[in-house]
C-alpha cells in the first residue's frame, strides 16, 4: 500500500514538474528556513533556545498540541483524554500501532517511562523539565495505548504542560540514566535522531544547519514537503540578503528594519502579535534598604506614567510592537486580562503625584526622597538589542519628573548576578530593563514573580505570600474558566504592585518567498513549538 | 653548542610561559562578574537543591584552590573537561570549531602574507613614484577599514553570485567530489578574502617599512655600484635583511590562527572558534574558555619559538 502511494506521489511530482498539473500548489521539495537564532543542543534535557524546542515539536510526539489558532488543545499522540472525578488522575488514550523511525513500537509506555524518569531525577539530570511534571506522583501504561498520570492534587494546567513535553524513545534513552540521572544531560543525541514526528532530524551541524526529512511512518497527517532545513545565520543583514538572493525560502524572524526592503522585493511579510515583551523592572525585594521610596506604590505609579510607550513602539520597534500592560501578553488569547490596559503617558500627572509625596526638587532639578536624590542606576543587559534606544527615550522623560536615570550595561550573566546580589537577596539594584518571552499557557510567566523563583527566574525580587497563594491555587484548579478568573485576578494584582512596568509587546515578523504557501503563523513564528501543523502544511505554490 | 643552549633556553621559556598563561586563564574568568551556576540554574522551577547539585556537579562548590589543583590534574591527563553549556567534552567542541576556523583563517592569512610582502617590496623599491602612492594608499585604506563593514559590502556586492554565509550548501543532494569542492571554495572565498584584505594592508606597511630601512644601508649602495640587477639587489640583499620583523609578524599571525576571527565569523555565519569563545564568555563556560585559551596560548608560544629558531638561522649575530 505504501509503495503504491509513493509511486503515485512520484508521478504527481513528475507531472507537476513537467507543467502538467493544474492544481494551485504542489507537494515535495525542500523548504529552506533561515534563522538568526540557533539550536543550542539536540538533547531535551540540555536545550534552552526556542528553536531547539521547535525542533523537538517536529521530531518527537507530544500528547497534545495547539490548534491552528493556537487557542485550544487538539490531539497529537493522545487521541483523547479524561480526568477522574477528584481531578487527580488523568487518562490519555494514545494512537495504536505507531512506530519510531527505527521501526520500534511507540507506545504509552514511552511516555510513562519519561515522566517517571524525570520525577526520579528532577533535581539532577532532568531539572530542565522539572516544572512540566510538577505535582505528578507517577505515571503508568496499563496497556500500550493507555497512559495514566497520577497527581498529588487536582492539577490546573495539565494539557498546557504536556504540550511542551516531548516523548522520547525509551529504548534509546533508558541506558543513559547513570550518575544519578546526570547522564541524561551528557548524552549527545546526535543526528540522525530516532523520532516519531512528521519529520526526523537527518543531519545537524552546530551553528550551521539542521536538515529534517519527512517521516512517512508518522502517526498523524503526512507532511507535504520532502524535507525542510533550518539554516543558522549569525548576522541579520546576511540573512535578509540570503532571502533576497533566494538562497533560502523564508526568514523565521525578520528584524523590523528589513520589513520595507523585503515587502518591496515581493516577499510575503507576515506580522503577528508576539509573546516577547520588554519591561522596566523596579526592585521589589523586601531586603532592599536603599531608596525605600521605590517600594512606594505611588512612586511606581508616577514612573509608569513617565513611560512613553507609543514613542518606544514607534522609535525603538519602528511600529512593529504594541504598548504593553500585563505580564500575560494579549496574544495568548483568553489568558490576558482585557481590563489591564497600558498606562497613558502623562508627565504632568506623574509630577503631581511626586509633588504630593513631598519629594521636592533640588537645585539640579532632581527630587530628593528620604534625604537622598532620586537618582537610580538602570541595569541593561547587552543582549537586549532594544535596551539602549529604550533607555534614551526613558532618561529625558524621567528627568522631566525629577528622576535621574543612569545606564549600567552588563552582559546578561553579569546583569542577573548584579540584580540578585548579594547572595540571592536582591538587595542592591534599583531598576533594570529586560524582556520576557511568554508561553501560551500563563503558568510559567506567572511563576517568575514567585518567592520560589528567587535566584531562578525571578528578576524583580518580588516576593509576596498572597500572590504565591494565588499562583499555587491556579496550578491546582482544573476548571479552566475558574483558573482563568484567577489568572486575571493575578494580573490585576501585579498591575497594582508594579514589580514590572510593561513597555512593549513585540510583533513577530516572518517573511516567505511567494513560491511557497501553507505556513501557519503563530506568536512564536511559523517554526514554533506550539504544534506540528505549520511545516506539515507548507508546500510549493503552483 | 651555543645553538643547543639557545634552543634549551627558548624551550624552557616557552614551557614556563604556557604554565603562567594556564594559571592566568584559570583565574581570569572566575574574576569576571557573573557566575556559571546562576546561568545554568535558570531552568523553570529550579529549587535551591537543584542549584546545589549543579554546583557540585561542576565542582564549583569547592574552593578556588581545590578547583585549580583539579584543573591541573585533569590537564596533566589530557582532559580539558566538559562544557557547562552543551555538556559535551571541551576537546570535541574545540576540535569541531578549529576544523572550521583554521582553513578559512589560514587561507586569508597566506593571501595577506604573499600579496602583502610583494606589494610592500614594490612600494619600497618604487619609493616616490605613483606606484608607491597607489600601493600605500590601498594598504592604508584596507588596514583602516572595519572588518565587518568590508565583509557586509562584499556580501551585498556578490549576492546571488556567491553564498551569503555558511561553510557549505547542505541542501546539495549527493554532490560529486568536484561539486563538493567547488561548493566549499565558493563558501570560503568571501570570508577568506575579507580577512586577507584587512591583513594585507598590515603586511604591506610592515614589509615596506623594513625594506626602506634596508634599502638605505651602505651595502645596497655597494650592490648598486657593482652594477647588480635591481631584482637581484632586492632578492639577495634587501629582502633577506628585511625579513626579521616580517618573520615576527608571520609567526604572530600564524599563532593567532587558532583564535579565529570573530568579526569575519559573525558576518559570514562561520561556526568557528572565535564565535565559540565569545559565546563561552557570555555563558561563563569556564572549561570551554580554559580549553580555548590553552590552545591559543600553546599555538602562540609555539610559533614564537619557531620564529626564535628562525632568527637563529636568519641572523648570525645571535650566535655571536
Amino acid at each position: 500500500m505504501r509503495k503504491t502511494s509513493a509511486a503515485l506521489l512520484l508521478l504527481t511530482i513528475l507531472a507537476a514538474g513537467c507543467g502538467g498539473s493544474s492544481s494551485s500548489s504542489q507537494e515535495g521539495g525542500t523548504f529552506k528556513i533561515g534563522t538568526s537564532s540557533r539550536i543550542d543542543s539536540l538533547n531535551p534535557y540540555v536545550a534552552f533556545n526556542q528553536d531547539a524546542y521547535s525542533m523537538f515539536e517536529y521530531i518527537y510526539p507530544t500528547l497534545v498540541q495547539y490548534d491552528k489558532e493556537n487557542k485550544k488543545f487538539v490531539p497529537d499522540f493522545a487521541k483523547s483524554w479524561s480526568t477522574s472525578a477528584d481531578g487527580k488522575t488523568w487518562t490519555f488514550k494514545t494512537v495504536s500501532g505507531a512506530k519510531w523511525s527505527d521501526g520500534q513500537p511507540l507506545t504509552a509506555e514511552d511516555a510513562a517511562w519519561r515522566i517517571n524518569t524525570d520525577i526520579k531525577y528532577k533535581d539532577t539530570g532532568a531539572a530542565n523539565d522539572a516544572g512540566l511534571i510538577a505535582h505528578i506522583t507517577r505515571a503508568e501504561a496499563p496497556d500500550p495505548d493507555t497512559l495514566v498520570v497520577h497527581y498529588a492534587a487536582p492539577a490546573g494546567n495539565v494539557l498546557g504542560q504536556f504540550q511542551q513535553y516531548p516523548i522520547i524513545p525509551k529504548h534509546i534513552w533508558e541506558s543513559h540514566t547513570g550518575h544519578k540521572g546526570n547522564d541524561l544531560k551528557t548524552f549527545a543525541n546526535n543526528a540522525p535522531i530516532v523520532g516519531a514526528g512528521p519529520f526526523t532530524l537527518d543531519s545537524f551541524k552546530k551553528d550551521q544547519i539542521a536538515l529534517f526529512k519527512r517521516y512517512d511512518g508518522f502517526y498523524g497527517p503526512k507532511a507535504k514537503v520532502d524535507a525542510f532545513g533550518l539554516r543558522m545565520f549569525s548576522n541579520d543583514d546576511a540573512l535578509v540578503t540570503a532571502l533576497k538572493s533566494h538562497e533560502i525560502d523564508s526568514i523565521e524572524e525578520v528584524p523590523p528594519t528589513s520589513v520595507k526592503t523585503l515587502s518591496s522585493a515581493g516577499f510575503a511579510v507576515n506580522k503577528i502579535a508576539g509573546v516577547d515583551q520588554t519591561d522596566f523592572i523596579i526592585n521589589s525585594s523586601p531586603h532592599k534598604t536603599s531608596h525605600p521610596e521605590l517600594q512606594n506604590l505611588k512612586v511606581r505609579q508616577a514612573f509608569d506614567m513617565a513611560v512613553d510607550r507609543p514613542k518606544i513602539v514607534d522609535v525603538v520597534f519602528l511600529g512593529a510592537a504594541k504598548p504593553a500592560a500585563s505580564i500575560i501578553p494579549s496574544s495568548t488569547g483568553d489568558w490576558a486580562n482585557p481590563s489591564v490596559q497600558p498606562t497613558a503617558f502623562d508627565i504632568d500627572q506623574a509630577n503631581s503625584i511626586l509633588d504630593g509625596l513631598g519629594y521636592k526638587r533640588g537645585g539640579d532639578g532632581i527630587r530628593v526622597a528620604n534625604g537622598q536624590k532620586m537618582a537610580y542606576e538602570v541595569i541593561t543587559p547587552t543582549d537586549l538589542h532594544s535596551a539602549n534606544r529604550t533607555f534614551q527615550i526613558l532618561q529625558p522623560d524621567f528627568k522631566k519628573i525629577g528622576v535621574q536615570l543612569t545606564q549600567k550595561a552588563l552582559d546578561s550573566t553579569a546583569a542577573f548576578d548584579a540584580m540578585t546580589a548579594p547572595n540571592g537577596k536582591y538587595a542592591n539594584f534599583d531598576i533594570a530593563l529586560w524582556d520576557w518571552v511568554a508561553l501560551i499557557d500563563p503558568d510559567f510567566m506567572l511563576s517568575v514573580v514567585t518567592c520560589d523563583q528567587y535566584e531562578g527566574w525571578n528578576d524583580s525580587g518580588f516576593c509576596d505570600k498572597s500572590y504565591d497563594a494565588m499562583y499555587s491555587k491556579q496550578q491546582l484548579t482544573p476548571d479552566q474558566a475558574k483558573r482563568r478568573d484567577l489568572v486575571w485576578k493575578m494580573q490585576r494584582y501585579l498591575q497594582t504592585k508594579k514589580p514590572y512596568l510593561w513597555m512593549a509587546t513585540l510583533d513577530h515578523i516572518s517573511a516567505t518567498s511567494k513560491d511557497w504557501t501553507g505556513l501557519v503563523d503563530s506568536p512564536q513564528g511559523p517554526f514554533n513549538s506550539l504544534s506540528k501543523i505549520s511545516l506539515s502544511s507548507v508546500q510549493q505554490a503552483g | 653548542m651555543r645553538g643547543a643552549d639557545y634552543f634549551i633556553k627558548r624551550f624552557v621559556f616557552a614551557v614556563v610561559t604556557v604554565f603562567v598563561a594556564i594559571t592566568i586563564n584559570f583565574a581570569l574568568f572566575r574574576l569576571a562578574p557573573g557566575s556559571a551556576v546562576s546561568n545554568l540554574s535558570r531552568v523553570p522551577h529550579a529549587t535551591p537543591e537543584t542549584r546545589e547539585a549543579l554546583k557540585k556537579e561542576f565542582g564549583l562548590d569547592k574552593s578556588r584552590g581545590e578547583q585549580y589543583v583539579l584543573y591541573l590534574m585533569q590537564l596533566a591527563h589530557g582532559n580539558l573537561g566538559i562544557s557547562f553549556a552543551n555538556q559535551q567534552p571541551v576537546s570535541s567542541n574545540l576540535t569541531t570549531a578549529l576544523k572550521n576556523t583554521v582553513p578559512m583563517v589560514l587561507l586569508g592569512t597566506l593571501f595577506a602574507i604573499v600579496l602583502g610582502t610583494l606589494t610592500g617590496v614594490i612600494s619600497a623599491w618604487r619609493r616616490g613614484t605613483a606606484t608607491e602612492g597607489m600601493t600605500l594608499g590601498t594598504a592604508l585604506t584596507l588596514y583602516a577599514m572595519p572588518t565587518h563593514w568590508l565583509g557586509l559590502m562584499l556580501i551585498i556586492v556578490f549576492a546571488g553570485t556567491l553564498p551569503t554565509g555558511g561553510m557549505s550548501d547542505e541542501f546539495l543532494i549527493n554532490p560529486s567530489f568536484t561539486e563538493h569542492m567547488q561548493d566549499l571554495a565558493r563558501h570560503i572565498f568571501l570570508p577568506a578574502l575579507t580577512l586577507g584584505l584587512v591583513l594585507f594592508g598590515e603586511y604591506t606597511l610592515i614589509v615596506r617599512s623594513a625594506m626602506l630601512e634596508t634599502l638605505g644601508e651602505d651595502y645596497i649602495l655597494t650592490a648598486r655600484a657593482k652594477g647588480l640587477k635591481p631584482w637581484a639587489i632586492v632578492r639577495k640583499h634587501a629582502l633577506r635583511n628585511a625579513l626579521l620583523p616580517v618573520t615576527t609578524l608571520i609567526a604572530l599571525s600564524l599563532g593567532y590562527i587558532v583564535a579565529g576571527a570573530i568579526l569575519v565569523e559573525t558576518v559570514f555565519s562561520w561556526p568557528g572558534i572565535g564565535r565559540a569563545v565569545y559565546e563561552a564568555v557570555l555563558q561563563r563556560d569556564y572549561p570551554m574558555l580554559q580549553g580555548a585559551f590553552l590552545v591559543l596560548t600553546v599555538s602562540v608560544v609555539f610559533f614564537n619559538l619557531v620564529a626564535d629558531l628562525l632568527y637563529f638561522k636568519l641572523d648570525p649575530r645571535i650566535t655571536e
